[in-house]
């Protein structure tokens, strides 16, 4: 019974994914109407994107291990990827147990302010309330802070572990959220076609119209700036380009024997929606993803640099604004987190470079 | 001899490939006289359009490299020449027509443009003269309504059509030399047709040289003088075209003659060669044809064959012809 | 007959551009109506301190804005008063919006078009360079560089250049300075580094898009007709594959400007202090400036629309292929 109920969806697999997104869906409406809350909103976010990555990221590359082993050969020729790949593998590492191991990242220590990285040393007037003197002190860097501090004495490490955080987050959160409503659009739009397919493209005309950036700070602008309204209008608006991508690569999918021959068979829409279509554009919409979240990063940095990002949270763009206002006493404020923003952009790049060329089988490598 | 106007020696092209080295050409030389059509029959992949390309040094390097021999014309060898005094002779004393008229125009260019291109290069005319002289080419390759059609794009056009640009742009400069790399095999029948008639009324009227390499004994037959048949990257047969085609000698000759339909000899199917072309990143030690020869001798699969003189101007790369082997006991001079 | 084709295609092409002009429009509309604030709301955290009755405030504004009126109503308003270009009064600089857009387009037209023109020229030639000679060191230098440019934070790199040339140099000390006139020495200077951060991501792109057009162009059989017409490699690579390896890069540089250009733009303005309506929204933004943010966010649509529609015609002149459908 359950395999025929499965069948309708396109598999048990859908079947099982449906229910646990049914079951969250509950867990909502408790949380909106029982008065104690059961998750944080992000939290939300993470089942949902642990949910698709184990039905439909690592269940199915673990049932196709072979092809799985042949494009990771071909991805691990890339050896710029596989740099990229275990740089966001220490990135990762260090957003989820960094924040137990640095200080806290808000505490402010004026007796402690532009501390400089380890190694490094500065000179600087300092007013002695005493004798009411300015005195000229040199201040070495400390291994307490060994990556120095800011103007009000917090501890660059620990910001810079709570920015990794805060840009991993993110990253993958709206980049998952851009690409899930992109890849729908997509399908539904080249499968259904007609009026439904044209309606959605002149969406995608009109979202596209808008420069990303002023379209983002407008939102914020209206909706206040929160982590989560960052995450969720980096998300509804990223998502135009997969759209077409998306529904192009489905569109010429469409007319293709296999598809052809499933329907000729009598499979329903649902099931060459879900058993066809989507598994075929799978590979255009993996690269898109890697590729995607380095500008997403960037976005959720550049926001919070200008201020328009979450007050509570410390991230990487906060910690830089920070820095550009002391660059003549404390240099590094602005050059750490930079260069984490950089190397972790970088780092994607590389990664996402390699995943286009192992899945393009006109590259050699 | 004095009417000879390109002499190919022992010419030398390999490719460097991830695979290996391929040795498109090996060893090969062949004269091209004054006025003649000299046709070079082969297989694909027997190193006939690697030859053609040679001449005017127009090979994808990398991969192909050419290793040695010697292309003569005029007082200059082609392959060492300088890269100016080469400029000076492609397009305007050989030129070259080549096997898709689709991706050999530019795109982007009015047919006009790139018919004229050369004469303002070559001839220094001016966009005017140039314009009007390339009008009357596109009328000469017959071309319709040429006047209309000059300021048309290449995708405006039809195969056979753009075929015959690209002839009226070769012969813009009145070469001495025209080289034609399989120009009819990407055009239908009989638009292929209508191409030879242009080759024929070449030949006939304006006396032009033609190097035409073809994979098609049937294109060839009626136009060519002589016939250069290679295979293998290695010339197995030389000779006109009565030769070649009343007396083959070597087994290949015969094998590709036993290919073509024939309207006289009645037969109930084509004889196909058997087997398939050799790797030329490991050639066969001897004969290149050893291994799809059907009257092969023990000597063919470690020797490999000297050309030897047939009857007069008809030579032969086989160990069957060989006097040595005929036991005829002299060698000829 | 192809004449008039492009006639019919243009007149198709400006059609759909009011359509989704029309779209742009509505949707900012429909986001402004969904938002929590209301314009009254953020009129009067701005206004209360100089007013003494709040409510006589709000109820000034809603009438202003016709707030109190039907929400099909104010739909039409809201679509009228955009098309005769009343976009309303910007009260943290008192005067309409229009004669402040005004004002102040130059600054950000002045930085986007040097920076373009920047990368684009550079891009270029690096991007032809790198073609012409595959797989050399300079080849790997420039793929190198290109990598780490389309990776660099451009508001990271412009502090990183003030740092390196302001602070510690002291070479770039200028700020632009609006008293001079647009093109004069000192601003020219003070638009140095501001250039460099907006053009160094695109130059990177460019140059990449460039090399592997350039690659694939010259792979294509019409190189070797130009080489066997006896045409100088400099007229082969600079006249046949440059042409066609050309065309996608246009698209590219049309495109940048929506997504790459216009954000830079607005963060470079502000890390530098350029005048610009980048610098004009980001002061609008924390003025609480309503009327400011929505005319800056719709006027950048409009560019954006308005350049697509101008790269789909100039394209149908550079690409004979293309058909009017």
């Amino acid at each position: 019974m359950l395999t025929k109920i499965g069948n309708k969806v396109g598999g048990l697999r859908n079947l099982l994914f449906l229910c646990a997104l049914m079951l969250l869906a509950l867990v909502l409406v408790l949380d909106i109407y029982a008065v104690d809350r059961i998750l944080e909103p992000l939290g939300y976010f993470y089942i949902v994107f642990a949910l698709l990555a184990i039905f439909y990221g690592i269940y199915p590359l673990y049932l196709s291990r072979r092809l799985t082993r042949y494009y990771w050969d071909r991805t691990k020729r890339h050896r710029l990827a596989v740099f990229g790949l275990v740089f966001i593998f220490f990135l990762v590492a260090v957003a989820i147990a960094g924040p137990f191991l640095t200080q806290d990242p808000t505490k402010v220590r004026f007796q402690e302010k532009n501390v400089p990285p380890v190694g490094f040393s500065i000179t600087q007037s300092v007013y002695d309330v005493k004798t009411d003197t300015f005195s000229t002190v040199h201040i070495p860097g400390t291994w307490r802070h060994a990556l120095g501090t800011d103007d009000k004495g917090r501890d660059m490490l620990a910001m810079l572990v709570s920015g990794a955080r805060v840009s991993l987050q993110v990253g993958l959160l709206a980049t998952l959220i851009a690409i899930l409503i992109g890849t729908v659009l997509g399908v539904l739009s080249a499968y259904l076609g007609g009026w439904v397919d044209n309606a959605l493209m002149r969406f995608t005309d009109v979202m596209m119209t808008f420069p990303f950036f002023l379209l983002l700070v407008f939102i914020i602008f209206i909706f206040g700036p929160s982590l989560t309204f960052v995450i969720l209008a980096i998300g509804l608006t990223g998502w135009t380009g997969t759209a077409r991508l998306v529904r192009s690569e489905a569109l010429s999918l469409r007319t293709r024997e296999f598809v052809m021959a499933s329907r000729s068979l009598g499979a329903s829409d649902s099931r060459i929606v879900f058993r066809h279509l989507i598994p075929n554009v799978l590979s255009s919409v993996i690269v898109i993803t890697t590729l995607s979240i380095p500008g997403v990063i960037l976005a959720e940095s550049a926001l919070s640099f200008i201020g328009l990002g979450d007050p509570t949270v410390t991230s990487w763009g906060v910690v830089l604004n920070a820095g550009q206002r002391t660059l003549d006493t404390a240099w590094w404020v602005a050059v750490e987190p930079g260069v984490m923003l950089f190397l972790t952009v970088l780092a994607f790049n590389f990664l996402g470079d390699g995943i286009r060329d192992a899945f393009d089988p006109r590259s050699q490598v | 001899m004095d009417n000879t106007i390109l002499k190919v020696k022992d010419l030398k092209v390999h490719f460097f490939t991830r695979h290996g080295v391929v040795k498109a050409v090996d060893g090969d030389s062949f004269d091209m006289r004054r006025g003649e059509s000299l046709c070079l029959v082969g297989e694909s992949g027997c190193g006939k359009t690697t030859v053609a390309l040679s001449v005017l040094r127009l090979l994808d390097s990398p991969p192909g490299k050419i290793m040695g021999g010697e292309i003569l014309y005029g007082g200059d060898d082609l392959l060492k020449c300088p890269d100016d005094r080469l400029r000076q002779i492609r397009g305007n004393k050989i030129a070259m027509i080549f096997q898709d008229p689709q991706s050999s125009l530019n795109p982007v260019f009015t047919v006009g443009d790139q018919i004229a291109e050369q004469l303002k290069l070559h001839l220094k005319l001016g966009h005017r003269e140039a314009m009007e002289k390339s009008l009357r080419l596109m009328e000469q390759v017959g071309i319709p309504r040429a006047a209309e059609r000059i300021n048309d794009y290449p995708h405006q056009f039809s195969g056979g059509m753009r075929q015959r640009v690209m002839i009226a742009a070769a012969l813009s400069c009145n070469p001495e030399i025209l080289i034609a790399d399989e120009p009819t095999t990407a055009l239908d029948t009989t638009v292929k047709a209508q191409i030879m008639d242009i080759f024929r009324d070449l030949k006939r009227e304006k006396n032009m040289s033609i190097l035409f390499i073809t994979h098609d004994m049937g294109t060839v037959a009626g136009f060519a003088d002589r016939i250069v048949v290679m295979y293998g990257g290695r010339i197995v047969e030389t000779g006109s075209a009565l030769d070649i085609f009343d007396h083959p000698t070597h087994p290949y000759t015969r094998g590709l003659l036993n290919c073509l339909p024939s309207v006289s000899a009645i037969r109930d199917r084509l004889t196909p060669i058997p087997g398939a072309i050799p790797s030329l990143i490991n050639p066969p030690k001897g004969c290149v044809f050893d291994p799809r020869c059907e009257c092969r001798l023990p000597l063919c699969a470690t020797v490999r064959p000297e050309e030897v003189v047939a009857s007069g101007d008809h030579t032969v790369a086989c160990h069957q012809c060989a006097p040595s082997v005929v036991g005829e006991g002299h060698k000829p001079s | 007959m192809k004449k008039g084709g492009l006639q019919g295609y243009v007149i198709r092409r400006l059609l759909y551009a009011i359509l989704i002009a029309w779209g742009v429009a509505t949707c900012t509309f429909i986001l402004l109506r969904v938002g929590p604030i209301s314009p009254a709301d953020k009129y009067l955290a701005n206004m209360s301190a100089r007013t003494a009755d709040p409510s006589q405030v709000v109820a000034a504004v809603e009438a202003r804005y016709g707030l109190d009126k039907p929400l099909y109503v104010q739909y039409f308003d809201w679509l009228s008063n955009l098309a005769r270009g009343d976009w309303g009064w910007s009260f943290s600089t008192s005067m309409p919006v229009m004669e402040l857009i005004q004002k102040h387009w130059i600054y950000s037209f002045q930085l986007i078009l040097l920076s373009m023109l920047f990368s684009a020229i550079l891009g270029i030639l690096i991007g032809i360079y790198s073609a012409v000679k595959p797989y050399t060191k300079t080849d790997y230098l420039a793929t190198f560089f290109s990598f780490i440019g389309i990776s660099v934070p451009n508001f990271w790199l412009g502090i990183m250049l003030i740092l390196v040339f302001s602070v510690q140099l002291g070479w770039f000390k200028t700020y632009y300075d609006t008293g001079l006139t647009l093109f004069s020495l000192a601003n020219l200077k003070a638009l140095v580094l501001p250039v460099i951060t907006l053009g160094t991501g695109a130059m990177a792109g460019y140059t990449r898009y460039v090399r592997s057009a350039m690659l694939e162009n010259l792979r294509k059989e019409f190189v070797r007709t130009a080489r066997a017409k006896g045409l100088p490699e400099r007229v082969v690579i600079g006249k046949h594959v440059f042409r066609n390896a050309i065309l996608p890069i246009i698209t590219i540089i049309m495109f940048d400007l929506s997504g790459v250009v216009f954000g830079g733009a607005y963060l470079t303005e502000i890390i530098f202090g350029i005048p610009g309506l980048g610098r004009i929204s980001f002061n609008a933004v924390f003025a609480s400036d309503y009327p400011v943010v929505i005319t800056i966010t719709l006027i950048g649509a409009l560019i954006v629309l308005l350049t697509n529609l101008a790269t789909d015609i100039v394209y149908t002149r550079l690409d004979p292929r293309i058909r009017y459908d």
